[in-house]
C-alpha cells in the first residue's frame, strides 16, 4: 500500500516514547536517534563559531593548515602578536613581538667601564689601587671613588676584565702584577714578570664571578722595579690605556 | 722622598734580614691616594715604628741615586756583544778601548 499522511499534528501515543519514522525517533522537540544527523548533509559553511562551545576546540581537531595556510609574513613589528600558552594560567594568550623578545633576549646590565684618565705613580713592591678618573658607561650607577659596588637588587654572574699599562721612565720594570680584589681581598691575579728590565709592560685579566649585592671590586697594580724606583700606570685624556669594566651575564 | 720599600729594606739589613718579599714578608699598600703604608708585616723582627722609618730618609735617598746611577752606567756600558768587540780588538791590537770606556762611564756616572 502507497499512501501520504496529511496530519498537522502527530503526538506520541504511549507517554515518553515520542514517535518514530522509519527507525528515526523524535521525542520531545528533538531527533533523538543516535547518528541521525549525517554531516554530508549539513550545508557548506552552516555551523559558526555561535554553535560551537567556548574554549572546546582540541589539537586534534587542527591541522597544519591552521598555520601554513595563511598569508606568510616576511618581518614582524613590535606590536606584531603571537600566540602562547601561559602555564600559570592554564590557558592560551596573546603577546607582542616587542615583549616576546624582551623576555627571552635580555640585557648584559648592569654594565660599567671606566678607565685611567692620567699617569698614576706606583711606588716600588707597593699594591696600589689604580685610580679610574673617567667613565665611558656605568648603567646602574655602581661605580664610585674607583670602585664598583654591584647594585641592589642585581646579584648574579658578572663578567669582569682589566688591563694595566705600566711605564717607567727608568726602563727597570720587571715584574707586574694586575689584581681583581673583592671585598678588600684579592680574588684574582694577572702576574707578568720578566728576566730582563723593561720601559713599557702591561697586565691583563678576565673572569667570570658569581656576586652578591653590595660585594665591592676594584683593581690593584703591584709594580716592581729593578733600581726600586717609582714607575707608573699609564692614563690618558682620550686613549684607554688602563681601564676596568664588567657587565652582569643572562641567566 | 726615598720609597717606603727601600727605608723599610734598610731598616731590616740593619737587623739581620738581608732579603725581604714584598708579596709575603711585608705587604706595602696604596690606596689610590698616593699614601703608602705597611698593610701586613710577616717578619721576625719587629715593624718598624714611623720615627725608625723616617730615619732611614737620608740613606733611603742615597741609596735610590746609586740605583739610578747603576741603571744610567748599564746603559751607557753598551751591550755584550759591543763591550766583547772592545775586549776582542784591545786584545788583538793592544790597546786599551774597553777599560778607558768603563773609566769614562764610571766618571760620567760617579756615586
Amino acid at each position: 500500500m502507497s499512501s501520504i499522511v496529511k496530519v498537522d499534528t502527530i503526538q506520541e501515543n504511549t507517554s515518553a516514547n515520542g514517535i518514530t519514522v522509519d527507525g528515526l525517533n523524535i521525542k520531545d522537540s528533538k531527533l533523538v536517534t543516535a547518528n541521525s544527523v549525517v554531516a554530508s548533509n549539513i550545508t557548506a559553511d552552516a555551523i559558526n563559531a555561535t554553535k560551537i562551545a567556548d574554549s572546546s576546540i582540541e589539537n586534534e581537531h587542527l591541522n597544519v593548515l591552521a598555520i601554513t595556510g595563511h598569508t606568510a609574513e616576511t618581518s614582524i613589528a613590535d606590536g606584531d602578536t603571537i600566540l602562547i600558552h601561559d602555564a600559570s594560567a592554564s590557558a592560551l594568550r596573546k603577546m607582542t613581538k616587542a615583549n616576546f623578545v624582551s623576555g627571552i633576549g635580555g640585557t648584559n646590565t648592569p654594565s660599567f667601564l671606566a678607565r685611567a684618565n692620567t699617569n698614576q705613580t706606583i711606588n716600588d713592591a707597593t699594591s696600589t689601587q689604580i685610580v679610574f678618573g673617567t667613565e665611558y658607561y656605568d648603567t646602574a650607577n655602581g661605580f664610585a671613588s674607583n670602585t664598583y659596588t654591584i647594585p641592589s637588587g642585581q646579584a648574579g654572574k658578572y663578567h669582569l676584565y682589566f688591563y694595566i699599562d705600566a711605564y717607567d721612565a727608568g726602563d727597570s720594570l720587571v715584574r707586574l702584577i694586575g689584581s681583581l680584589y673583592k671585598n678588600g681581598s684579592t680574588a684574582m691575579e694577572s702576574t707578568s714578570f720578566f728576566s730582563e728590565v723593561n720601559n713599557r709592560v702591561f697586565s691583563s685579566g678576565s673572569i667570570v664571578l658569581d656576586l652578591s649585592a653590595g660585594d665591592t671590586l676594584k683593581i690593584h697594580g703591584y709594580l716592581d722595579t729593578a733600581d726600586g724606583s717609582t714607575s707608573a700606570a699609564v692614563g690618558d685624556s682620550s686613549e684607554a690605556h688602563t681601564y676596568f669594566g664588567g657587565y652582569k651575564l643572562i641567566e | 722622598m726615598a720609597q717606603l720599600s727601600k727605608k723599610i729594606k734598610l731598616y731590616a739589613a740593619a737587623n739581620g734580614v738581608a732579603n725581604i718579599d714584598f708579596r709575603s714578608d711585608v705587604m706595602l699598600q696604596d690606596d689610590g691616594d698616593g699614601v703608602v703604608y705597611i698593610k701586613e708585616w710577616n717578619l721576625d723582627i719587629a715593624e718598624p715604628t714611623v720615627e725608625q722609618i723616617a730615619s732611614y730618609e737620608t740613606a733611603g735617598n742615597a741609596a735610590e741615586a746609586n740605583n739610578v746611577i747603576d741603571a744610567t752606567r748599564r746603559t751607557e756600558y753598551l751591550s755584550l756583544d759591543k763591550q766583547m768587540e772592545m775586549i776582542y780588538k784591545d786584545q788583538k791590537n793592544g790597546t786599551t778601548t774597553f777599560k778607558d770606556h768603563c773609566d769614562k762611564v764610571r766618571s760620567d756616572n760617579p756615586k
